[in-house]
Parts: structure tokens; C-alpha cells; sequence
């Protein structure tokens, strides 16, 4: 735990102080949710300069790019195994 | 030529075309239409055929890279309405997702170096099932590349998005909760959006695992990554 408490970005802190903000209705959550939704569903167009510099990688996709894109997908269905695994598991428990 | 004088021109370029695709996705409906997807590779193609150098383009865009943390705040909203279910469940979910963030983070980071062996690339794939704006802010505070970053998530996203619930009823996961906080947890908010169509429990345990997810790996991610760099001098 040493490293993770000084570790965490400060907008991270931002998020979880919003939501305890909103839950003790110290900010009302009617009066932000309209412009909150649209933030979210526009959030997007904030990762495009940081998308835009793969092209600073052309070497490393040349050389890699077979290995990122096996190792990303490969790694997505273990996670989506291993939980959907348990936690089907987990349910048919509570149910027998 | 000035440069300051194209900032804001880049910036209207950027969108401009954001905003084509945004409401090409809305009018087809179409998951892999992904508006910052095809914003970024029509970018790309312009860039390179204008012969225009990406620290010009990035130092002008930069408005947009400065939104990622306000927009990251924005995300406590939807904590605070997942907070009533969160503590029904959060017991159950936290002691499964804790293990699941943990296995995908090492194997990630391992295999990276194994097979790429640059650390920066290995951290950024291991922060790569979470939501776009932790996944950045995390990739930043371990010394990760924010563009890899970028596109791993998308990739996992649309992975999870097009086969996720057909590879789990093909294992025999056909619970819609469990394929709901499986796909939430792999594909952040791309894969929760495809299946909510599905049924409403897929949309609560989706969202409900994505917030989750991404909270344990911002808290166990620097902790794991640091431990697995010193194995790696």
C-alpha cells in the first residue's frame, strides 16, 4: 500500500470527493445531471490529441504490433473468462 | 510561419471531425463506428499527408488533453448513482474483481515484457481494461505511453463489445449478471454500452463492474507495477 495512497492522479480524488459531494446532497445531482450526461457521452474528443500520437510509434507497431494486438486481446477474454467463470459459479451456489 | 496563429485552427479541425463521427455513430448506431476511433485515424491520415509534425498538432490540441481530468471527475456521477447498488453487492463483486484486476495487470505487464520488453508499452497494456480517463491518468502517473494507453483500451473495448457475451455463453457463463460485470470489468464503457441494449441487468452490473474495476486498479495498479518493475532491472 505505500506506493498507492501518494500514487493516485489527483483527478481520481476529484471523482470520489463528486460522488460524496452528491451523496450527501451537499451538491445537487438534479441540477448538475444534464450537463454531466453530456460531458460523459462527449468525453471522447478528450483523447484524441494523446490517440493522434501513435503515429509518433511507427517502428514499434512495424516491429510489435502483432504481439500488442494478441497480447491485448488474449488478456481481455482471460478476464472476461475468469470472471464470468466465477462469479456464474458464485450464482449457481446461491441457487442450489 | 506563425504558429500560434494555427492553434485554434487545428483545435476546429479536431471538432469538426469529432463531431461528424458523433453523429454518424448516433444515426447508425453502430458500436465500431467509435466517433474518437475514426476521429483519430482520419487525424493520422491528414497529419501525414499535410506533412504536418504531431508536436505542432499536439501542442495546439492540448485544450482537449487538459479536459481528461475534469472529465475524470465528471465519472463521480455515475458512482454516486451505482453507490445504493455498490453497497448491496460490494462485498461479493470486490472480493472477485480484487483477484481478477490483479491477474490481468501481472499477466499484462509479463507478457509485454517477454515478448516487447519496453516497461513503458507493459505498463500501458496493463492499464488497458479500464475507462478511458483513469486508464490516462494512470498511465501518466507510472510513466506509461498515454498513446498505446489510448489505443489498447479502444481495442479491449471493441474485443470485449463484439464477442464478449457470445464467448461467454459459448464457455456456459449465460448468467446476464455475471456476463454483465465480466464484460464491464474486460471492456470498460464501450463493451457496457453494446450489451445494456441486452437486458437491464446486463447495463447495471456492467456499469456497476466498470466503476468498480477501475477504482481497484487506480488503487492496486502502482502498487503491482512497481513490485513486478523491481523483478525487472
Amino acid at each position: 500500500m505505500r506506493y498507492a495512497i501518494s500514487g493516485l492522479p489527483a483527478s481520481l480524488y476529484g471523482m470520489i470527493v463528486f460522488a460524496v459531494l452528491l451523496h450527501f446532497r451537499i451538491c445537487d445531482a438534479q441540477r448538475v445531471k444534464l450537463s454531466i450526461t453530456w460531458a460523459i457521452r462527449n468525453m471522447g474528443i478528450c483523447f484524441v490529441p494523446a490517440g493522434v500520437g501513435i503515429i509518433e510509434h511507427f517502428e514499434l507497431i512495424k516491429s510489435y504490433g502483432v504481439a500488442l494486438v494478441t497480447i491485448i486481446f488474449l488478456t481481455t477474454f482471460l478476464l472476461l473468462t475468469f470472471v464470468g467463470v466465477i462469479y456464474q459459479q458464485i450464482e449457481n451456489k446461491e441457487q442450489a | 510561419m506563425n504558429s500560434y496563429l494555427v492553434y485554434p485552427v487545428y483545435c476546429l479541425i479536431t471538432l469538426t471531425i469529432y463531431l461528424l463521427f458523433y453523429y454518424l455513430q448516433i444515426i447508425t448506431k453502430k458500436v465500431w463506428l467509435n466517433p474518437m476511433l475514426l476521429t483519430v485515424l482520419t487525424l493520422i491520415t491528414l497529419l501525414l499527408s499535410f506533412n504536418i509534425d504531431y508536436r505542432q498538432y499536439n501542442e495546439a490540441a492540448q485544450l482537449f488533453t487538459h479536459l481528461v481530468e475534469p472529465a475524470v471527475v465528471a465519472l463521480g456521477f455515475p458512482l454516486y448513482q451505482q453507490l445504493p447498488a455498490i453497497k448491496s453487492q460490494w462485498k461479493k463483486i470486490t472480493l472477485l474483481l480484487i483477484p481478477a484486476a490483479a491477474l490481468v495487470i501481472s499477466v499484462s505487464y509479463i507478457f509485454t515484457m517477454l515478448f516487447i520488453n519496453i516497461p513503458a508499452v507493459a505498463v500501458s497494456l496493463s492499464l488497458k481494461s479500464i475507462t478511458t480517463p483513469i486508464g490516462i491518468a494512470l498511465t501518466e502517473q507510472l510513466n506509461g505511453n498515454t498513446s498505446i494507453t489510448a489505443f489498447a483500451i479502444i481495442l479491449a473495448g471493441l474485443f470485449g463489445a463484439t464477442f464478449g457475451v457470445k464467448w461467454l455463453t459459448f464457455i456456459g457463463v449465460t448468467s446476464p449478471k455475471a456476463q454483465g460485470l465480466a464484460v464491464g470489468t474486460a471492456s470498460h464503457a464501450l463493451g457496457t454500452a453494446t450489451i445494456s441494449q441486452l437486458s437491464f441487468q446486463h447495463a447495471a452490473y456492467g456499469s456497476l463492474a466498470l466503476i468498480i474495476s477501475a477504482t481497484i486498479t487506480a488503487f492496486i495498479s502502482p502498487t503491482i507495477i512497481t513490485e513486478i518493475q523491481l523483478m525487472y532491472p
